[in-house]
């Protein structure tokens, strides 16, 4: 007799393939999301110590002879810190090595030091020990990025470098505290003075533009489609068409963008009107496609009621069916502008790469994107950047988790209306 | 024909396809002013599907394809100079679920009156509202909430809102289709008592599937079957002395 | 009385309606028309001005270099005068080894992409409890929503230096721009594509199917790999082919770790360039417009649309049929 437990080895080896084949499955799914875990760790693990930064602690010397407590800005502060310095290092004096000794601070310490007296006139005429940023290599070095034990010439500090660092730490005068200049800083050649606020503000322009272009197209596209389109060939072709450009490659639209947009229409360069132009196209199918499903998930009940009472199609469209579709269109437009948000290719083609200072004044003045600076900071050959890399990274993760945790909301919250 | 009112719709040769299908068959058929007329018949039999025609709710239907004529007031409503929306403000529907807009219980029936500028002012518009919904049966239920959410309604209350909403834009007939027919028998009879009532306003076209309600709440009836028009005749007649085997056979459940 | 009434006497004139004449403005209503429809035929415009821009662009260039040395060409270096009275050679402009190097990448992320996903998608649709598919599918959703920035970074700053590193170990020299590093990381950001996309297509088969095989005595793995993957074949390879488009089309992963170097090889350990890192390579930093190099851009985009949208077109079909089929 057969047994209906399955103990014949036949069964046995497939049950096993069974099992097996499970695990395969699990193991796919584990592998991929081992992958995000290694992935958000290293560039979370990396980009941290970007939100905090060294300085280093010096007395300078503020005396009348110095500065004149009358006209505070007119002295020579770079003097001022610079002979700080060679006070508290006495045995430096070669040329080189003064260099070097400057390059312990960071390359706006000057402006640092005249904006400590400027906040506290009062430390005018003292002797003060006042903090400085330190150097992206000291910070680096301090941090822990920089290997002692490696041979000198591989490694961007010298040894006597590392001895005037040690220098302050044996005296206690070194300082950690939050980089509030990485977010209040432009884009610098010097590490240490980088930060994000530029990108920020040119991404906010490139996005705005881009979600007053698109959102009102896309809605009205949407609306035509699912409510008034004649079935013919010419919708067939729209919607084709849309569901194609949706899969189109984003620098396709860049190459657009730069022949459209800056060699055919004469928009400046770089500028966020043309970014936002660019990923506004982009964005139109998505948003498209979503306000079309959720117009369509308005019952036909409604359509048939406000009709019923006379109200025109129009009328019922704008009265009825839009306002009960909108938070699905939101839904839509905010995964459309989180996608927008992390492009980079189009915004090349057109530009938006310019080494950027300062903060963009308007839709048409020369800017870059966050995802643009990880681009560029990703490129640079100091260690110090790698650590900005990454944590450029996590506030633009940041602002993805944001959108998508809103559009996620809004679906749940107005999921079962009807 | 004798003690019937003049017919406010009269209907003529109607044939409706749909695509390739046939689902109304020559219908002839007079609708009287003032009175209630209910169109009965087995399911899929085309009583929605006329009813529609009546206002020009299957234009919506893009395989639907209308012939020939359908006058109210003397007027063809299918001639090419009509405007559907104007001869929807004349001939408003209540349809078989419950509709509200999800808008407040104000706002739905106040909707028809602005659209149709039938208010000049917002004291206008209040009575308007009002007496709609009193018309309606339901003033007295809802005068301390006409601010909250329609859908917060109990079944009945919100199909007599739709009642209200459409007699709002004050239509010259009212078409229902199987207005009761997700309501319980309370709610059901309160929806009877109120068109009993509308009758003195209003011309009504009501499709059931319930021979009680059609007796109770009609003075006309018309019976159809697989999408023509069988029998048509004073409710008490047909009820009591069908003169068609079909009619008689279906009134007695023996089909459908 | 069936059609007794022919006599239609409106006798209440005070009651008279008018259906013909109405209030409403019908200019605003046209208008508001006008305005929806020409917003939709926006998707159009995109599309016709995607066409012209890159043919347009793309025949200046094939009037200096010609189309064949373009498309058959073995040799990728597009060179420009360093001075303006340099007589410059106009440089190679053959497209082969970028085509071979984007074949490569590709094919690398599709190893990935292909087996994880689909073993993703069968898992999640056909074992995984609610609970479970509840809490994964976000989670893998979450690496379709990274920016290809972010990919890029990590492939170039993580992953390369790991597999030279492990190269070394084995004796093997692998380039700091490997071929293998950028088709990993590409193929790990396509698997939420594969996988959600193969969900719809196997979820799209009929249980009655599952039933049957089931009900003969098969193992669900045996039903998985013998009745549903079958039947489920023409959309899974629906979305291969979207995936491959997307391979193809990415950009930043490519640009940030697979370099420039045009090398024609089929070794996934050596440096190869793709056509959407040479054509940002050639459109940013200074650039003369009209030269060969930049037009040069504008050919390899029309050969990537061309590409990208004839898949796109048949995945899209190919799906479109195989739901008909079971719907
Ligand atoms: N939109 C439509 N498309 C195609 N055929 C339809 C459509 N609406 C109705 N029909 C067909 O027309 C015929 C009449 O339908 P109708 O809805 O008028 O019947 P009914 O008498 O109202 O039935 P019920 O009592 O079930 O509501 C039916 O055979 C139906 O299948
Ligand atoms: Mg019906």
């Amino acid at each position: 007799m057969t047994s209906l437990i399955g103990q014949t080895p036949d069964m046995r080896r497939r049950r096993a393939a069974e099992t097996r084949f499970q695990w395969y499955g699990r193991g796919a799914i584990f592998a991929s999301l081992a992958f995000l875990a290694f992935m958000l760790w290293s560039i979370i693990s990396g980009g941290l110590g970007a939100f905090f930064t060294t300085d280093l602690m010096l007395e300078v010397d503020l005396g009348v002879q110095n500065i004149d407590p009358e006209n505070p800005a007119a002295a020579n502060y770079r003097a001022i810190w610079r002979d700080a310095m060679k006070e508290h290092f006495p045995e430096v004096t070669t040329r080189k090595e003064l260099r070097a000794l400057y390059g312990m601070l960071g390359a706006d310490a000057e402006y640092e030091l005249e904006a400590h007296v400027m906040a506290d006139p009062a430390i005018a005429g003292r002797k003060v020990k006042l903090p400085f940023r330190a150097s992206d290599e000291v910070d680096m070095l301090l941090k822990g990025n920089i290997d002692r034990a490696s041979p000198e010439d591989g490694r961007p500090m010298t040894d006597q470098e590392i001895a005037w660092v040690d220098h302050f730490a044996a005296a206690g005068d070194i300082e950690r505290r939050f980089a509030w200049s990485f977010f209040t800083n432009g884009d610098s050649r010097e590490p240490e003075l980088a930060g994000i606020l530029a990108a920020l503000a040119g991404s906010f322009l490139t996005m705005l533009v881009c979600f007053c272009v698109s959102f009102p197209v896309a809605i009205l596209a949407a609306i035509y489609l699912e409510e008034f389109a004649p079935k013919n060939r010419l919708s067939d072709l729209i919607e084709v068409n849309i569901n194609n450009l949706a899969a189109v490659p984003s620098i396709v639209f860049g190459l657009l963008g730069l022949y459209m947009f800056l060699n055919t229409f004469g928009l400046p360069r770089s500028s966020p009107l043309a970014g936002g132009l660019v990923l506004s196209l982009m964005t139109l199918p998505t948003i498209i496609i979503a306000a079309r499903a959720s117009l369509r998930a308005v019952p036909p009940s409604i359509r048939e009621a406000a009709l019923g009472l006379g109200a025109t199609p129009v009328q019922a469209t704008f009265h009825h069916v839009a306002p009960l579709a909108l938070p699905g269109i939101l839904t839509g437009t905010i995964v459309g502008m989180a996608q927008a948000l992390g492009e980079t290719a189009p915004l090349l083609m057109i530009g938006m790469v310019a080494f950027i200072v300062d903060v963009p004044d308007s839709i048409l003045e020369p800017a870059t994107a966050l995802p643009v600076q990880i681009f560029l900071w990703a490129d640079a050959p100091q260690r110090a950047f790698v650590e900005k890399t990454s944590a450029a990274i996590i506030v633009l993760l940041i602002f993805l988790i944001i959108m998508n945790l809103a559009a996620i909301l809004l679906r749940r919250r107005f999921e079962k209306r009807f | 024909m004798a003690g019937t009112r003049e017919p406010v719709i009269v209907a003529r040769d109607v044939n409706v396809h749909y695509a390739d299908k046939q689902a109304l068959f020559k219908i002839a058929l007079d609708i009287p002013e003032k009175e209630v007329t209910s169109l009965i018949g087995p399911s899929g039999c085309g009583k929605s599907t006329f009813l529609r025609c009546i206002n020009r709710m299957n234009d919506l239907v893009d395989s639907a394809r209308f012939e020939g004529q359908i006058t109210i007031a003397g007027q063809n409503i299918y001639a090419p100079d009509v405007d559907v929306v104007a001869l929807r403000r004349e001939v408003g529907m209540v349809f078989q679920k419950p509709n509200p807009f999800p808008k407040s219980v104000y706002d739905n029936v106040a909707y028809g009156p602005k659209i149709h500028g039938l208010a000049q002012s917002k004291a206008d518009l209040d009575g308007l509202v009002q007496w709609s919904l009193e018309k309606a049966g339901l003033w007295d239920e809802v005068r301390d909430r006409l601010n909250e959410p329609a859908l917060g309604l109990s079944g009945g209350q919100q199909q007599r809102l739709c009642i209200a909403r459409t007699i709002a834009v004050k239509p010259k007939v009212v078409l229902m289709d199987e207005p009761c027919s997700a309501l319980d028998p309370v709610a059901t009879a309160r929806i009877e008592d109120l068109i009993d009532e509308l009758r003195q306003n209003f011309s009504i076209v009501i499709v059931t599937h319930s021979m009680q309600q059609a007796s109770r709440v009609s003075q006309l009836t018309a019976f159809f079957h697989l999408g023509k028009l069988v029998e048509a005749g004073r409710t008490k007649n047909i009820f009591t002395s069908p003169q068609d085997e079909r009619t008689q056979n279906y009134i007695t459940g023996r089909i459908g | 009385m069936i059609a007794a009434g022919t006599q239609t006497c409106a006798s209440d004139k005070t009651d008279a309606i008018n259906l013909a004449d109405t209030k409403r403005n019908r200019t605003f209503e046209t208008l508001v028309m006008v305005a929806l429809a020409s917003c939709s035929m926006v998707a159009i415009l995109v599309t016709a001005g995607i066409v012209l821009s890159l043919l347009f662009e793309a025949l200046r260039f094939f009037e200096r270099v010609g189309i064949e040395k373009f498309l058959f060409g073995l040799k990728w270096s597009p060179q420009t005068a360093l001075r303006a009275d340099q007589v410059a050679a106009e440089g190679a402009f053959g497209v082969i080894p970028l085509v071979t190097g984007t074949l490569l990448i590709s094919f690398i992320a599709m190893c990935v992409a292909v087996p994880l996903g689909l073993l993703s998608a069968v898992y999640l649709s056909e074992y995984a409890g609610k609970t479970f598919r509840d809490w994964i599918k976000p989670m893998l959703e979450i690496l379709a929503g990274i920016p290809t920035v972010v990919y890029g970074f990590f492939a170039a700053l993580v992953v390369a230096p790991m597999l030279r590193a492990g190269g070394e170990q084995a004796g093997l020299n692998i380039s700091s721009e490997s071929a293998l590093a950028a088709g990993i990381v590409m193929g790990v950001m396509i698997i939420p594509l594969i996988s959600s996309l193969g969900s719809d297509v196997i979820n799209a088969v009929p249980q009655s199917l599952r039933d049957a095989s089931l009900g003969l005595g098969a193992t669900p793995a045996e039903t998985i790999r013998k009745v549903i993957l079958p039947a489920a074949a023409p959309g899974i390879s629906g979305a291969i082919l979207l995936g491959v488009s997307r391979a193809i089309g990415e950009t930043m992963i490519v640009v940030m770790a697979a370099g420039l170097a045009a090398n024609l090889t089929a070794n996934p350990l050596e440096a190869v360039t793709t056509i959407t890192a040479q054509i940002v390579a050639l459109l940013t930093g200074d650039q003369e417009f009209d030269s060969a190099k930049t037009l040069s851009a504008f050919a390899l985009g029309l050969l990537l649309f061309a590409v990208t949208l004839c898949l796109n077109v048949l995945a899209l079909r190919i799906v479109r049929k195989y739901r008909e089929e079971y719907d």
